[in-house]
């Protein structure tokens, strides 16, 4: 990017010149890398390089993989490792607490994942490619403590420790820029458009800070507006309508125990006075004794969803899912779901398929003499069937007891979530969380 | 002034990780880049011309902020007040023949 907001770009095997009266800069992040002995191994990548072999390519990154880092990347990538077949041996983080949603950690602990938290690498080992990793726990002075290492045979370590906005361009361009660790690194100075210091050069999503996926997109839009209204396509009030609307959108997802400001901090409580699950921060699932005090989790006569959604995180979908309007949240998108006990659940199984936490179950105590059903999501392959008979994991993945596979539910109103319904004896009903085929 | 040379910043001792790989396309190591701020290289600029640091095939998108961390704790100072290395175009790699094939004209 030159002055006069010139750019060339390459098409092909051609280098193009284009000037821009408006230009949006949204080149995004990139992964931040860590050093330790044997960091330059091959078989150490990038989470997100891990993302692409798989979902764009559609290749195995490893057979064995261990992740650094609990943030949402790597709860996320280590859950689509597991859907890809590859066996996550563990997830370490030299902080003291999970840094992603405690629903994403949910679901990769239930599947018997380990966290290892104030754990960091020691050392990748191996000769030409990596064959195993060390791990070991870190002290107050950030250092592994000795006699704490522990050893895991692996052909790939992740790592998912932070992104760091692509602000080159920006840069380049005469921007004013900023060291910002708020943002998470050298960014362009925007205002409230996305606008940067250059008349008409836009920058929007994590090149300008990082953060979630949907506060990009909105950024994204709002941007876009803006740079209309620049040129003419659209006039004050049309813009002031639309960026409105947006805005607003975009302060919701910046709200709740996740947002920005609260970057580090730790938060002991949930908006409605619920004491945060300390497990769910160390170990990745909520404590069976910690889990009543949550207002999804409730019990009731016959079928009815658990919602097992314990941080106040911006989501809502339950909420619009449920055809009898059975799950409130609020005008607060951050508030916890919470059951309306007027309205009678169907047992649809939308709200299961909804929640992208995947944290809402159907629980139905009444199924049969000394028998509970429990309605669970599931998206992995082989799809169990009908009759087929496994073992019942609970939230830590520990195997808890024999379960019969009832119902397996899939339909495009779900997604391409599945929903398998398990019979399990009447007191594993608050338990069993999880279903594999071996018995 | 962090890039003031004048300033004492120590003797360099040598370390146990020195001969860790940072800038994998260009194989510099930790101990080069350390030894480089002593050498008076005290800005970011100044290191990848004098070692290539952030010059190989990936442009520093590995790097960068390792070798700005290292720089940092070298001259003890935090790595928010260091400035990045300059960006220019072209931002990724590119093939010599592609860029003789300029076309030159403006849309």
């Amino acid at each position: 990017m030159f002055p006069e907001k010139e750019i060339t770009v390459k098409i092909h095997d051609k280098v193009y010149h284009y000037k821009g009266d408006s230009i949006i800069i949204a080149t995004g992040a990139s992964e931040n890398m860590v050093t330790f002995k044997g960091w330059t191994l091959p078989g150490v990548i990038g989470a997100g390089a891990a993302q692409t072999m798989m979902n764009l390519h559609g290749v195995m990154p490893g057979k064995k993989v261990l992740m650094l880092g609990s943030g949402n990347v790597g709860l996320v990538v280590s859950y689509q490792l597991l859907q890809a077949g590859c066996e996550v041996v563990a997830i370490a983080d030299a902080a003291p607490r999970i840094g992603g949603y405690g629903v994403h950690a949910s679901k990769v602990a239930r599947c018997g994942v380990p966290f290892y938290m104030s754990h960091t690498i020691v050392e990748a080992e191996g000769e030409d490619h990596v064959t195993g990793v060390t791990i070991g726990e870190v002290g107050p002075d950030w250092k592994v403590v000795p006699g704490t290492e522990k050893h895991f045979d692996v052909d790939t370590i992740c790592l998912a420790v932070g992104l760091s906005p692509m602000s080159q361009l920006a840069n380049m361009a005469g921007c004013e820029m900023e060291d910002n660790p708020k943002k998470a690194g050298f960014v362009p100075v925007v205002d409230e458009y996305g606008e940067t210091s250059v008349p008409g050069i836009f920058a929007a999503g994590d090149v300008s800070g990082i953060e979630e996926a949907s506060s990009a997109m909105i950024e994204g839009r709002i941007a876009g507006v803006a740079a209309a209204y620049r040129l003419g396509f659209m006039d004050k009030e049309e813009l002031e309508t639309k960026t409105e609307e947006l805005e607003k959108a975009l302060s919701g997802l910046r709200q709740g125990m996740f947002a920005p400001e609260n970057r580090g901090k730790k938060i002991e409580t949930t908006e409605e006075g619920c004491k945060i699950s300390e497990t769910l921060l160390k170990k990745g699932f909520v404590a069976e004794e910690e889990m009543e005090r949550f207002p999804g989790v409730t019990r009731a006569k016959g079928i009815h969803p658990v919602m097992e959604c314990t941080q106040n995180i911006p989501c809502n979908p339950c909420q619009d899912a449920c055809p009898k309007k059975c799950i409130k949240i609020g005008e607060k998108i951050t508030s916890l779901p919470a059951v309306d006990e007027s309205a009678e659940c169907i047992g649809c199984g939308l709200c299961v398929a909804a929640c992208s936490g995947q944290a809402i179950f159907l629980v139905n105590d009444d199924y049969e003499e000394g028998y509970a059903t429990v309605t669970i999501p599931y998206e992995f392959l082989p799809l169990p069937a009908k009759g087929d008979k496994g073992s019942a994991y609970n939230r830590a993945g520990e195997k808890v007891c024999e379960a019969e596979v009832i119902e397996v539910r899939t339909s495009p109103a779900f997604d391409k979530t599945n929903l398998l319904t398990m019979k399990v004896p009447a007191d594993m009903s608050m338990k069993a969380r999880f279903y594999k085929a071996e018995v | 002034m962090v890039n003031d040379r004048n300033r004492d910043i120590g003797e360099y001792i040598e370390a146990e990780d020195d001969d860790m790989i940072i800038c994998r396309c260009e194989e510099v190591t930790k101990g080069e880049i350390r030894r480089a701020v002593h050498a008076g290289m005290y800005t970011l600029t100044d290191i990848r011309r004098f070692l290539r640091t952030g010059m190989g095939l990936c442009q520093g998108q590995t790097c960068a902020k390792l070798v700005k961390g290292i720089v940092a704790r070298e001259l003890g100072v935090s790595p928010s007040e260091l400035e990045p290395a300059t960006a220019r175009a072209p931002m990724r790699p590119i093939e010599m023949k592609v860029m003789a094939d300029d076309l030159g004209e403006v849309e």
